[in-house]
């Protein structure tokens, strides 16, 4: 468990132990230091802890294992080993293009205003498909919507591989319509083999650790 | 637990025990990184502890027996 996580824990415990106080011995409220007690104890420390608390779940919920913790995800954790390069997401994995401990996060979040909101509340309605609804074929997932060049271009863009690259130059029309998202980065041809999630049981596996 | 004859003192009483419940979910959420347990903590743990303040900032309010006797 992390340090963080382990701190607001015993802050939690801290706080219902005086609230605990408290409800057996509401009298002690009748005094002026019993006042400013309750207030401490009613209302600052449980906002305290919620806020800490919230603050916690939702960077927990950045990382690879609270993605992959959903069975049906499994095998895109699988897809991150394949021992391939044109594997985009293992590429992006192994060499480090992505902080392993957020890999999913990192290039599935909107790099937009409100971006990680937005991205959470795709999270959401993962949730209500996973346990409300009958869930698709791992390999049958789709994306809500069209993988938008702009989260690839948040890292890319600038980086001398990618403005110099000679295919990305072949055409100097390619570019800019990529820049403009005309044309996508995972489109036919191009970086098209993201997860493949249906071909894993085809491919070797890395057995290193990112 | 003893509930006090104060009408103050029981609405903090009963602010309390919200407040535990919320807390307790929080703490049990905390230990265990699912995508469950960051909605049950969202949604269960987070309107018991709205509630509790919410009961508690009502208890500060004046009510009309209170009210009356501070006038007299």
């Amino acid at each position: 468990m992390h340090l963080q996580t382990t701190l607001i824990i015993a802050l939690v415990l801290f706080s219902i132990a005086l609230i605990a106080v408290l409800v057996v011995r509401p009298g002690v409220t009748a005094t002026r230091g019993g006042k400013v007690m309750a207030f401490l104890v009613l209302f600052f420390l449980p906002i305290l802890c919620a806020t800490m608390g919230i603050s916690s779940e939702l960077e927990r919920s950045k990382t690879t294992k609270f993605c992959l913790s959903c069975h049906i995800m499994e095998p895109y954790g699988q897809s991150l080993r394949v021992d391939d390069p044109s594997y985009l997401a293992a590429a992006h994995f192994q060499n480090h293009r992505v902080p392993a401990d957020e890999a999913c996060y990192t290039c599935h979040t909107n790099y937009a205003m409100f971006g990680s909101f937005k991205a959470k509340m795709g999270g959401l309605r993962h949730v209500y498909v996973y346990y409300l609804t009958k869930p698709p074929a791992p390999e049958n997932i789709k994306l809500h919507e069209p993988f938008n060049n702009r989260e690839c271009l948040h890292c890319h863009l600038g980086a001398r591989s990618f403005e110099q690259g000679a295919v990305h130059n072949a055409d100097p029309d390619l570019l800019p319509a990529i820049k403009a998202n005309k044309v996508s980065c995972i489109s036919s041809g191009c970086h098209e083999v993201v997860h493949n999630v249906g071909t894993l049981g085809k491919v070797k596996m890395w057995a290193g650790q990112p | 637990m003893i509930y006090s004859a104060n009408s103050l003192e029981r609405r903090l009483q009963l602010s309390g025990v919200l407040l535990i419940l919320g807390l307790l979910t929080e703490a049990v959420c905390l230990l265990w990184a699912r995508p469950l347990s960051f909605l049950t903590f969202i949604t269960i743990g987070g309107a018991f502890l709205f509630l509790g303040v919410i009961v508690y900032l009502l208890a500060l309010l004046p009510t009309k027996r209170s009210s009356k006797s501070d006038n007299s």
